[in-house]
Parts: structure tokens; sequence; C-alpha cells
């Protein structure tokens, strides 16, 4: 039946092309601007669901946290943030690599550290919403 | 007993006809479970298109609204939200079926009415449900989704009518 469905193509004229490729970008373009997450604008260092230090992403600086296993390097890069080095054993917190956008958050268990970026405006999520 | 005053014409039968067809179509898609909340394929648009292709638009409207009316009454949500759903959907449908019309037929086919009516159907349902049901811009985040699924299946009605037609013509 697909097939039958698909072999009717020839029925599709110019102005249907024209209309289903307009369709496409406005998907398109819906998709970009309305699942666009604010960029973040500070970020904020959690210790056992405490916020230890609060930062701004405009700049280029590493800091050394204390976790409960040793110490973290965070790197934060004009607007991004990551984890450099980590004493746990797994390393997720590393491999999960730079975070940008507004509620981005990368957490190290082991440690018992999290970082969370914060936007001008909080974007939505299944708590907030 | 007074003479019935109504004349039932052939033209009231074939609107019953084909709005029985939308209605046992509409209830047929309400008892199968959508794999996502709120996406529907519609196939009861494939007889309202089928309608306006094969007769005229007037006999749409009156097919597109029966269906909504009779199939909230059966399913028992009539003036509830669902129904208004149904009803702006279904009335924001015709009203861009009624604009675009005189579209060149030489260039545009079915298949651009159905796709510009499976738009404003979800157009005249965001408008009810952030006036009235969700205040909120947070549902503007599902309006890519539900664009998607009106660009699909707004493409499937068009072509199994349009399959419909032909089959209808060769006869």
């Amino acid at each position: 039946m697909i097939k039958k469905l698909l072999q009717s193509y020839k029925v599709i004229k110019a102005g249907d092309w024209f209309i289903i490729i307009l369709f496409c970008v406005l998907i398109v373009i819906s998709t970009k601007f309305l699942w666009a997450l604010p960029q973040g604008e500070y970020l904020e260092i959690y210790k056992n669901n405490e916020i230890l230090a609060t930062y701004t992403l405009n700049q280029k600086i590493t800091k050394i946290i204390n976790g409960t296993k040793g110490e973290i390097k965070i790197v934060i890069d004009n607007g991004r943030v990551r984890f450099s080095s980590s004493p746990c054993p797994k390393k997720y917190c590393i491999h999960q690599g730079w975070i940008n956008k507004a509620n981005q958050t990368i957490i190290c268990i082991p440690n018992q550290i999290s970082i969370s970026i914060v936007g001008p405006k909080s974007g939505y999520d299944s708590i907030n919403y | 007993m007074t003479p019935s005053t109504i004349k039932i014409t052939d033209r009231d039968h074939r609107i019953a006809k084909l709005s029985a067809i939308a209605v046992a179509l509409s209830l047929v898609e309400f008892f199968f479970p959508s794999p996502i909340p709120g996406v529907k394929p519609g196939i009861a648009n494939i007889i309202i298109l089928y309608t306006i292709f094969k007769f005229d638009i007037k006999m749409g409207i009156w097919v597109s609204l029966i269906r909504v009316f009779v199939t909230s009454i059966i399913l028992g949500s009539f003036l509830s939200p669902t129904f208004f759903l149904s009803l702006s959907g279904a009335l924001f449908s015709l009203l861009s079926l009624i604009i675009f019309k005189n579209l060149n037929r030489k260039y545009f086919s079915i298949i651009s009415l159905s796709l510009i009516a499976s738009l404003a159907h979800i157009f005249g349902q965001f408008i009810i449900v952030r006036i009235w049901i969700i205040p909120h811009n947070g549902i503007f985040y599902l309006l890519p989704v539900f664009i998607l699924s009106a660009f699909i299946f707004g493409l499937v009605t068009a072509l199994i009518t349009n399959k419909l037609l032909q089959l209808n013509t060769k006869k």
C-alpha cells in the first residue's frame, strides 16, 4: 500500500513542491527557534547541594575546588565550562565535555560536586514547567 | 398530519452518508491509542478532502462540522475542551481551504491544499490551547512536533484522497 502511495508521487505538481519545501523550512526554523536554550551567563558550583561559589562565564580561568576525594579542576572558557581533571574513578564528569547552555549541569557524584549554568532567564524543564 | 415542508434532496442524502463514514473513521481512530499524546492522524479528513474535491466546498463544510458535533456527542465530549479543540481545528482548516481553493490547479494539487489545511488545523488548536486551556508560553515548545506531524499526516491524507478520487473516476 505504501509502495502504491509512493508511486503516486507523479501527482505532485510544481506548486506542491513549493509548499512542501516551505513546510520543511518552517519545521527547521520552528525547531531552531523554539528549542533553542538560552545561553548561560553564570556558573554555580554546588557541594552537597549547597552553593559553594558563583562565577561569571565571561572569563578564561581554571578554578580548583576541593571535593570529598580531592582536588577538581574546572575550566571556564568564555561562555563554556568543563571538568578538566578529577580524582574520581570513572571520570564521567570529564567525559561529559563542555557545557554552555542555561540549565545544563555536570555532576561528579564521588566528589559530591556539581556545576550548573544559570541563564539570564531560566528555561523550562520538568520541574518548573 | 401536516406535510413536511422540508424537502430532502439527493444532496442531503449524500452529506449524511459521507458524514457517517467520517464519524465512523473518527471513532476508529479514537479507539486506537496514539503513540505520542496529542498527535492523531486524522483519518476522517480523507473523507472531507474527498467531499471537497469530488463535490464542492460547501458540502465539505457540512460534512466536517457534522463530523465534529456527532463524534463529540457519541464520545461524550460535547462542549468539553476536546470538543472546542477539534471544532477550532476544523474551522481554521475550512477557512484556509475557502481562502486557498482558487489556487491554480495547474500548479497546485490536492497535496498543497491538504498541507495548508493541516497547518491551519494546528494553528487553530494552538490558539485555543494558548488562550484558554494552558495559558502559558511553554506550550510553544511543542510546536515543532505538531508541525512535523501535520506535515506527515497532511501529505499521507492527500495521497490517499488522491488515490480514492482516481479510483472513482476510472469507474
